[in-house]
């Protein structure tokens, strides 16, 4: 134990004092270990993030209490949601009054708001304060009497408010005596869940494959020094351990360098918003397992990754090092670990959401990492294979192509990374293409410009004048083409119930074409209901109403679902407000659908600001949720962002792995300048070297990555359909790396090529 | 260029490598199918001069003419076809790439002259097998002897057919009984070929294969007596 010690110090002294070439290499090594590292910090930060952002909404959760629900006391307090959104931003708000003086104060505010009175989010006071926000301006125009603290927000860009109410009744509102009600956080849509399986794979599989790689930079510059410590008399396995020492010092050194670098990105993590969410530097923090994990793991694997690599080279000690036979690299376990992922995923296609829960979690993410792990450990074999078998060609391509015969490792490895990260991207592209399908309905799609208004009235009186003022004060709203208002009561009968929908004639007429109408007369769509002329209903709880007996049946012949709410949902009894006559209504809901002119820059902004006008916990939903569309837009953005990163690093590293060729062959290279070879050969050749295997890793990643996102679509009961943009957004990042990879090249080929290379003395 | 005029010729040479000076007013001519010896201590500067006729280096001052043309005027891309075309090379050690076999090493200079690959590589083939290494054919670098290498790398040289063989140091890895039948191979094919040697060697039981002798010191040239045959 002690030897090994001894000379792990040895060669971490050689790292220090073996010059600038030796301190550039290990520069190079640490650097790459330090991406990695604080890649990997933020990767143990995940579960801190969750469960931070998870705790503060736990702890301001106004969920009634059964309690609480049954009468005001001293410390009480109404609530009712305001949740909106503006511009495809979320808004959480609250109304708040309090019943007693003990009423319970939500986290993060020092007091509750006084009627009137507002507290905002820090980001919500500065999207008031901006040009942008001069319309919510409109909604919230309450005087401003502080912000709400850290805790009390989920995250640092969240839009949040709370306004003080005078007008919040019973009906309206939940009566709670305490924030943090045990509610169960909410936790991830499995589909959600899958990708996010997808994406930290996809992410961290190429970070430990880059990592891999950056350990082995100037490895062979490193076995000449081994040679000389040969000639000393150190045997092959002291020489090893030697070697380890030095590539421990990088190791280390990436490490700090790594933690210095998760530092700053913490810093800025207040200023990053991705998918709506935001998170607090302090919740950037990694869990202690996994911190420990990576700060033994990283230095413990660049131990491993060294012995391991030096177990292929025979260090001679006249300076001679050759390369031990290479051995032909085994298919078997390389094909196992995808079959296998593939067994695992098998099951859970095609059975819908099979994947949540009974670990259904545990199966998919198993299944999906070892398909890509497969295809890292696949690609080293299949770019031996191919480079085999390839020949012909000019003396560019013959040089590229012999120089990978004779060693293909070290590029298929790298490029593992790449076809990692383009696997698990192209997976995720194809899945969001058709899962965004879900989410961003037909109606959207057509085109139409439709807004739907829920409004629950609370027995009040604040909807005075029901759906015909609604509908008013929408048409007044500014680019709104048309407004259809209806309301709606439940009737039960026995132990079934069906929806009634009160409208004037003209609106039910353009709902339905019922044909004659007077105030006073109900229509059964036909075939829709049970209930018949004359039959007896309860309205709300007790309300007793019989249909009038003169109701007529008529035919609904169906709608598109572009028509918005009031006409799409075939509810089986229409009345007039006459057919009510005499009856206590008890509350009703409000349905409004919008037609809206697009050519009015934030139509929808107006309508909103109209609708809370009315009553600001009024749901209004935009058909076809721009907001999914808008996430699923950012995701993939940022995905695709992440794949071209990770080709980038990958990239990074096949420049220093070339670089470093180049200076091993700078011999052989000298010669081929003295008897007249063109630089553009050999800078073809390069080229070459670095396309083959990004084109077989390409190659290899769309494959799998189209086949895991269509299981993933088929786990989730979504239709199959491949996302042709991505893949060649992904494919045109691969060329240019390669192009980049050789042009950086150049200059040192250009070195390499001159003629004092050839000088020996 | 006239009978009498060397087919490679250098007057007043001077290159200077930093605080170094390398060659200072080295002169040498050769004829067509002669074989010169540079002779001279390590570090005299023998190495520099080859470079310099061979137009890899450019002197900082004087003139080299091959064929009575000015390869100090000549730019890049006219001293790559030359020496493409017009010369061949043998170093000491270092001088075959590594990852192709010993004929794609031999048949590389030819393709890059425009040969086909099948039309290279059967050249290749027969020069290999007239340095008597033509077994190695399939062979890499790697996995033959240095002094099988240093055959290739002279069936490589003499390939294209060149005019000039410049040889630096061709044996100095070699033992000597591998040395003296290198030598007697090179001089052989060179002479078959009617190919003129300028061979840089510290040695002169190499020196002996030449005709004439050129000895460089501190930068500058002597030439000795022809070496008897």
């Amino acid at each position: 134990m002690r030897a090994w010690a001894r000379e792990l110090a040895i060669g971490a002294r050689l790292a220090r004092s073996g010059g600038r070439g030796s301190l550039t290499r290990v520069a190079l090594t640490a650097v790459g270990v330090a991406l990695g590292v604080a890649l990997l910090l933020v990767a143990a930060s995940v579960p801190r993030m969750i469960d931070g952002r998870d705790a503060r909404d736990a702890a301001r959760a106004d969920a009634a209490s059964k309690e609480a629900r049954q009468r005001a006391g001293d410390r009480t307090l109404l609530v009712a949601d305001a949740n909106w959104e503006f511009r495809d931003r979320d808004l959480r708000g609250r109304l708040l009054r309090a019943e007693g003086a003990q009423a319970p104060i939500p986290p993060g505010l020092d007091r509750l708001p006084r009627p009137g009175e507002l507290f905002v989010s820090p980001a919500l006071a500065t999207l008031l304060r901006s040009k942008e926000g001069a319309l919510l301006r409109e909604r919230l125009p309450h005087p401003i009497a502080g912000t709400i603290g850290d805790e009390g927000l989920a995250g640092p860009a969240e839009l949040a408010f709370y306004l003080g109410s005078d007008a919040l009744a019973d009906a309206g509102a939940r009566r709670i005596d305490r924030f943090g009600a045990d509610v169960e956080p909410e936790g991830l849509d499995p589909v959600l869940q899958a990708l996010a399986v997808v994406v930290l794979t996809a992410l961290l599989v190429p970070v430990a494959v880059f990592i891999a790689a950056a350990v082995r930079f100037g490895g062979e510059a490193r076995d000449r020094r081994l040679a000389a410590l040969r000639l000393l008399g150190a045997d092959m396995r002291m020489t090893r351990r030697i070697a380890a020492g030095e590539a421990l010092v990088a190791a280390l050194l990436g490490l700090l360098l790594g933690g210095l670098l998760f530092l700053l990105v913490r810093g800025l993590a207040r200023d990053v918003t991705l998918w709506d969410l935001s998170v607090f530097p302090a919740d950037v923090t990694p869990s202690v397992p996994l911190a420990a994990a990576v700060a033994l793991g990283v230095p413990a694997a660049a131990v491993l990754v060294t012995l391991v690599a030096l177990r292929g080279v025979t260090v001679e000690p006249l300076g001679l090092v050759r390369r031990a036979a290479p051995r032909r690299r085994r298919l078997w376990w390389r094909l196992a670990l995808p079959a296998a992922g593939a067994l695992l995923l098998l099951p859970l296609v095609g059975a819908g959401d099979a994947a949540s829960g009974s670990g259904g979690e545990a199966q998919l993410a198993a299944g999906v990492v070892l398909v890509l792990v497969g295809i890292a450990a696949l690609l080293p074999w299949l770019v031996e294979a191919v480079v085999r078998r390839l020949g012909g060609g000019g003396v560019a391509w013959q040089l590229a192509t012999r120089r990978l015969q004779l060693d293909s490792g070290a590029s298929a490895r790298v490029v593992s990374g790449i076809a990692v990260a383009v696997a698990g991207a192209i997976a995720l592209q194809t899945t969001f293409s058709g899962v965004e399908g879900d989410y961003v309905t037909g109606r959207e799609a057509s085109g139409d410009a439709v807004a739907d208004v829920w409004l629950a009235d609370d027995g009040g009186g604040r909807l005075g004048g029901g759906a015909e003022r609604l509908a008013a004060a929408l048409r007044e709203s500014a680019g709104v083409r048309g407004a259809l208002a209806v309301e709606q009561l439940e009737a039960s009968h026995g132990t079934a119930s069906e929806i009634v929908r009160v409208a004037d004639c003209a609106t039910l007429q353009a709902v339905v074409p019922v044909g004659r109408c007077a105030d006073g007369d109900a229509f059964l769509l036909d075939g829709m209901t049970s209930l018949r002329p004359g039959a007896r209903v309860r309205l709300g709880d007790a309300v007793a109403w019989t249909v009038p007996r003169d109701a007529r049946v008529v035919d609904f012949p169906g709608t598109e679902p572009a028509q918005g709410a009031v006409r799409s949902i075939p509810d089986p009894v229409l009345a007039t407000p006459g057919a009510l006559a005499g009856v206590a209504v008890p509350p009703r809901t409000l349905l409004a659908s919008v037609t809206l002119d697009e050519t009015t820059p934030d139509a929808i902004e107006h309508v909103r600001n109209a609708v809370a006008r009315l009553d600001p916990t009024a749901d209004v939903f935009t058909m076809g949720d721009r907001s999914y569309r808008r996430q699923y837009a950012t995701l993939r953005r940022a995905l695709f962002a992440g794949a071209v990163a990770v080709l980038a690093l990958i990239g990074a590293s096949m420049l220093v792995g070339g670089l470093e060729q180049l200076r091993e062959r700078r011999r052989p290279l000298a010669v081929l300048a003295a008897f007249g070879t063109p630089q553009s050969a050999i800078a073809r050749s390069i080229l070459w070297q670095t396309a083959i295997p990004v084109a077989l890793g390409l190659a290899l990643s769309v494959l799998a990555g189209a086949g895991l996102g269509a299981a993933l679509l088929r786990m989730v009961g979504a239709p199959v359909s491949l996302d042709l943009g991505s893949i060649a957004g992904l494919t045109a990042a691969g060329a240019a790396v390669v192009l980049l990879v050789t042009a950086a090249s150049l200059p040192a080929l250009r070195r390499t090529m001159r003629p004092e290379g050839l000088r020996t003395e | 260029m006239s009978a009498s005029e060397p087919l490679l010729a250098a007057q007043g040479l001077r290159k200077a490598f930093g605080q170094s000076t390398a060659l200072d007013g080295a002169s040498i001519a050769v004829a067509a199918g002669e074989v010169v010896a540079v002779m001279g201590p390590s570090g005299s500067g023998k190495s520099t001069l080859l470079h310099c006729l061979a137009g890899i280096v450019r002197p900082d001052e004087g003139r080299v003419s091959y064929r009575g043309r000015d390869l100090t005027a000549c730019d890049d891309a006219a001293l790559s076809a030359l020496r493409r075309g017009e010369f061949g090379f043998v170093f000491q050690f270092g001088q075959l790439v590594p990852e192709l076999s010993c004929v794609e090493n031999v048949a590389l200079p030819l393709r890059l002259d425009g040969a086909s690959r099948r039309d290279a590589e059967r050249r290749a083939r027969t020069w290999l097998e007239r340095l008597e290494v033509g077994e190695l054919a399939a062979k890499t670098p790697g996995q033959i002897s240095g002094g099988q290498g240093q055959r290739v790398a002279i069936a490589r040289a003499l390939a294209t057919e060149p005019c000039v063989l410049f040889a630096d140091e061709p044996t100095g890895a070699l033992d000597s009984l591998n040395g003296e039948h290198v030598m007697r191979l090179l001089r052989e094919a060179a002479h078959d070929s009617g190919a003129a040697v300028v061979l840089v060697t510290h040695e002169p039981r190499v020196a002996a294969w030449s005709d004439r002798e050129v000895v460089v010191r501190d930068g500058r040239t002597r030439t000795t007596a022809p070496v008897a045959s």
